[in-house]
């Protein structure tokens, strides 16, 4: 048997195994994780065959990534419902520090540039500003919601609007970040994340993997911090009128 | 004498406030002299809150004009309009820190004694100074917040319902702080649906249909 059909067996496996204990448990979760467990074989399926696709003709890589960052607009704009033009916005927001790190790390040679290295390095940093620009903009909104009385008496006091709105920018954008600070934190001690665990069992050294990883981990600390201020910044303008107003908010919890 | 009325104080004229689609208010007049207590009277839901927020462009009214000593509210700076205009909401929200934290919120510059004036004046002793904001009841936060907008130095103080939620004690204390400040030269409009409160302390009373 190869590598690569042992490796289908396996997993399908364990999701018949998972399968049998939410039955002999009663959970009802069988069929969700086997529905899931189906998706995720076709979508890997179709991603992979899309992959081998791009590594032949690198072109196409252009058009994978720009379906990615419609996807994450379209996917964090659905999360900030409420903020005028959502899901441009999200895009944005997404696009300049995910798209703007992926050119400096394949610039200054991090990564070859191919579309090998430049499409999952894209992935992933879309992944992260995908995360954090849906954290920042969910936090943003229900405090602007939630701290409407404060931000009203800082206006009232003389403060101008940017400056009323600040402190729950700001609270907004550090709980969004605690994710990946946690994760670059705690990595290697609590977990293996996926870029050194797919590097090791791909077959590169241990040396070669850490230092792929660490520079994928604390570039995803800038992107998703920049991707967070930027639907901060892109929010507030989008919230502040003449006379130093802030719109109303009407946002589906 | 109309000059000398646009003159002093704030004039609100065939004022109107349209939020989203809703008309919330229209016509609406309005004067609030300096030096004495107007009464906003009107039954809950009529606008009150409305108004008062309009009268210092946290709401913008789309009809009518509002002038602030016979100038267009529009033309000052909103920053500088709500220094001289103090809003006091009808449940204040404080600021995070201390009582002197909220009231030296944007004022480096404040001094000891002039915090301890604004909390003498809104009623309250200087120890309050130390109180963390957040642990206050609802009749401290009132004069909290009156103490709060004092210390801006404003010329006309708007309250939207002081006394809801407050009891027969704390009400009558409310009125007496106003009574003082009224007494100092600064004008204050009260949005009140409580008459007996509007019998004890206005001077002069405004209807809102």
């Amino acid at each position: 048997m190869s590598s690569m059909v042992a490796k289908v067996v396996a997993g399908a496996g364990f999701t018949v195994l998972a399968v049998f204990l939410s039955l002999r448990l009663r959970l009802g979760l069988a069929r969700e994780i086997g529905v899931a467990a189906l998706r995720a074989g076709t979508q890997l399926a179709v991603v992979g065959a899309l992959i081998a696709l791009v590594f032949s003709y690198p072109v196409l890589s252009f058009a994978f990534v720009a379906v990615m960052l419609a996807t994450a607009g379209v996917t964090a704009g659905g999360r900030v419902k409420g903020l005028p033009r959502a899901r441009l916005r999200a895009l944005i927001s997404i696009a300049i520090p995910a798209l703007g790190a992926t050119g400096a790390l394949l610039l200054v040679g991090a990564f070859d540039f191919t579309a090998r290295s430049g499409v999952p390095t894209a992935g992933i940093l879309i992944g992260g500003a995908l995360a954090a620009t849906t954290l920042t903009g969910r936090r943003l909104l229900e405090a602007l919601v939630d701290e409407a009385g404060e931000i009203e008496a800082r206006l009232c006091l003389g403060d101008a609007a940017r400056a009323a709105l600040q402190p729950s920018v700001r609270k907004s954008v550090t709980t969004a970040l605690i994710p990946v600070i946690d994760q670059t934190r705690s990595v290697g001690l609590v977990t293996l994340p996926g870029t050194f665990v797919g590097l090791i069992l791909g077959g590169a050294s241990p040396a070669e993997a850490a230092a792929t990883q660490l520079v994928v981990l604390l570039t995803l600390v800038a992107v998703e911090l920049a991707a967070g201020m930027l639907l901060a910044e892109l929010t507030m303008r989008a919230l502040i009128l003449p006379g130093e107003r802030i719109a109303p908010l009407q946002i589906e919890r | 004498m109309a000059g000398r009325d646009e003159a002093e104080g704030m004039r609100a004229r065939d004022v109107g406030v349209t939020l989203g689609e809703r008309r919330v208010l229209g016509g609406v007049d309005l004067r609030i002299p300096r030096a004495q207590v107007t009464g906003l009277l009107a039954p809950s839901g009529a606008g009150k809150s409305t108004l008062l927020r309009a009268l210092v462009r946290l709401i913008e009214a789309d009809a009518g004009s509002i002038t602030l000593d016979g100038e267009d509210i529009r033309s000052f700076d909103a920053r500088v309009l709500r220094r001289r205009v103090g809003f006091v909401a009808q449940t204040p929200a404080m600021l995070p820190g201390s009582v002197a934290d909220n009231l030296r919120h944007g004022l480096d510059d404040l001094t000891d004694d002039a915090l301890t004036d604004a909390l003498h004046a809104a009623s309250l002793d200087e120890a309050f100074a130390e109180r963390e904001a957040d642990e206050l009841s609802g009749g401290e936060r009132a004069r909290v917040a009156l103490a709060r907008a004092l210390t801006r130095g404003p010329e006309l103080l708007l309250l939207d319902e002081p006394t809801a939620a407050l009891d027969e004690g704390a009400a009558k204390r409310i009125g007496e702080t106003l009574r003082s400040l009224c007494d100092r030269g600064l004008g204050i409009c009260v949005a009140t649906h409580d008459r007996h409160f509007a019998d004890a302390w206005v001077d002069r009373r405004e209807h809102l249909q």
